[in-house]
């Protein structure tokens, strides 16, 4: 019950936040009948989509500190298996979506295990390579489509059970479902004993253990965390795009836009995700749209990312949230 | 049987050996001083009690459980709290997150935890700035910061390394007298390695004397500051002989 109460529990933040999160909330209720195109929705459900990564990234990347750049693997776990078992079992999306994410909570204790005795840059390489093996092996593993994918079976009518709808409103209003669990669940966990643990261990690990906490296993409880989240997200991938393989689902850019994203907007805070899909999801596509069209061009959007990525970690760590804090600071 | 019991701890670095035979018990309650010149091992056999290094030889028992080779959050758990030379000036929890951190090792709930870590800070005179970050403070206050986070791990023999190092006359006078408030009060039992000779003489019962990795002397600070051991150790063979 205290849980519950702590994930509704917005009190601690400042009016104008209250506020802006209802507003917002409001807004995404109506959005889909405001006559916008077929286009600002598939962009808003992107937004949607890599906000739930971004939280869930910013469990162990933004509170725990740990620079974590394999996210992808997790991704193509919750949607290969939804994918798969879909077409070889025809296993309802409501089944094989959380079957998705106990694979995936399974699969990051067993590489979170040795992964977390590395600490700093050794960590981010490490969860790199984790990420990419994992790729090469669903590039050349015949059963499961190798490189060409999977294309999920398409159904003559809408079904709810499979989550196959021909408008992306339902889409839509489902992943915003899942959005605000994930809102609820983060206002939880920051006020939560791990939460707090997290914090500590990202300040000073040597002072986290003298304080009886064991660093390596309040990790691995937050990286499998983040786990969950993003295989939820790829079992939502896996019914909304219909077709999936191993470039879509578990490419190295994957992971790294999730943990931009929450870095941008601003890591170990709450909205920072948020603020960082709105603003990357947008130009994500805008620029995929453009260079598509401008042979020649392709790659400067990872240039862009980069830029970003050092202009965030020169100029402000705390991404764009710590800006607003800073002026609002400074206002006082 | 003994509160701490250390008994004959060698640690080698590798051709140095930093604590070499070391044996001392400490009972409840007491305040015992761990003294010596640079270099003589004393953060190294900290450490090797506290778990940061596992000690190549001998035995830590405390309270009769053999903790020889725990990891430094176990000891914590089993009640060894300790401070650190040096704080980590770090700005992501304030004052009070800080001390909350160390009062979640015995519970699970956020409320009790809170609570706890005011009580602590109402005790140590911080409540006026339990919402700064540590980077925003002096020394002397971070050094308090660090001492209030180990006492809200709830530990029956804390450790405190160097506590009133770089602290003026009159913060070392209160911090001794904090110190003996927690020994009286709260049946705390302390251990400390300290420089400053008119601290450790006021606070301590008992004080034990390493240098280079051994154990020279041990006794009330009386005798202490006689011994000719002691003084060599300090001073120099000359003064020893008292020229």
């Amino acid at each position: 019950m205290e849980k519950l109460k702590d994930a509704f529990d917005f009190s601690d933040f400042s009016r104008s936040e209250r506020i802006g999160f209802i507003i917002f909330t409001i807004f995404l209720f109506i959005f889909p009948w405001l006559g916008v195109s077929s286009f600002a929705k598939t962009v808003m459900i992107q937004f949607m989509l890599f906000s739930l990564f971004g939280m869930g990234w910013n469990t162990i990347g933004g509170y725990g500190g740990q620079v974590e750049l394999g996210k992808a693997q997790y991704v193509g776990i919750g949607a290969y298996t939804v994918a798969l078992m879909m077409v070889w079992w025809k296993v309802p999306f409501w089944i094989s979506m959380p079957i998705g994410v106990l694979i995936a909570l399974g699969y990051s204790f067993i590489i979170g295990y040795p992964l977390f005795r590395l600490k700093g840059h050794y960590f981010a390489i490490a969860t790199i390579c984790t990420s990419l093996v994992l790729k090469d092996i669903f590039d050349n593993w015949a059963l499961v489509g190798a490189a060409k994918g999977i294309e999920l079976p398409i159904h003559d009518h809408p079904d709810f059970l499979y989550m196959q709808f021909k408008s992306d409103t339902y889409y839509y209003y489902f992943i915003m479902a899942l959005f605000y669990i994930a809102i609820f669940y983060m206002n939880w966990f920051r006020k939560s004993k791990l939460g707090y643990q997290l914090r500590m261990i990202k300040d000073d690990e040597d002072a986290a253990e003298s304080l009886g906490i064991d660093i390596r296993w309040c990790k691995i409880k937050a990286y499998s965390i983040a786990s969950a989240f993003v295989a939820v997200g790829g079992g939502f991938m896996a019914v909304y795009n219909l077709y999936i393989d191993p470039a879509s689902v578990m490419e190295l850019s994957l992971s790294i836009k999730i943990a931009l994203m929450a870095m941008l907007g601003g890591a170990a805070s709450m909205w920072g995700p948020i603020i960082g899909a709105a603003f990357l999801v947008p130009l994500d596509r805008f620029l995929g749209s453009w260079l598509g069209g401008h042979k020649g061009l392709t790659g400067i959007d990872y240039m862009i990312y980069a830029m970003l990525i050092m202009i965030v970690s020169a100029y402000q760590p705390r991404g764009i949230w710590g800006i607003i804090e800073d002026l609002r600071k400074r206002g006082k | 049987m003994a509160f701490l019991d250390v008994e004959n701890v060698v640690k080698d670095f590798g051709g140095l050996v930093a604590n070499n035979d070391i044996s001392f018990q400490i009972e409840k309650n007491e305040i015992v001083g761990l003294i010596g010149p640079n270099g003589a091992g004393k953060t190294t056999l900290f450490n090797c009690i506290v778990g940061y290094y596992k000690p190549d030889k001998g035995k830590i028992r405390f309270k009769g459980k053999d903790i020889t080779g725990f990891k430094p959050f176990q000891t914590s758990r089993e009640g060894i709290g300790r401070t650190f030379q040096i704080m980590k000036v770090t700005t992501g929890l304030t004052v009070h997150e800080n001390v909350m951190v160390g009062a979640f090792l015995r519970t699970e709930k956020r409320a009790e935890a809170d609570k706890e870590a005011s009580e602590i800070i109402e005790f140590l005179g911080l409540s006026h700035i339990k919402d700064y970050h540590i980077n925003e403070l002096p020394i002397a206050i971070q050094r308090k910061v660090g001492l209030a986070r180990a006492l809200a791990t709830k530990p029956e023999l804390l450790m405190l390394d160097e506590v009133a190092s770089g602290l003026n006359h009159k913060e070392t006078e209160e911090m001794v007298e904090l110190l003996k408030r927690l020994n009286v009060e709260k049946h705390i039992t302390i251990f400390l390695i300290e420089h400053i000779m008119e601290m450790v003489m006021t606070v301590s019962g008992r004080v034990i004397v390493l240098d280079s990795g051994i154990k020279i002397a041990e006794g009330p600070p009386e005798d202490i500051v006689k011994n000719p051991e002691v003084i060599k150790a300090y001073l120099g063979e000359r003064y020893a002989k008292g020229k």
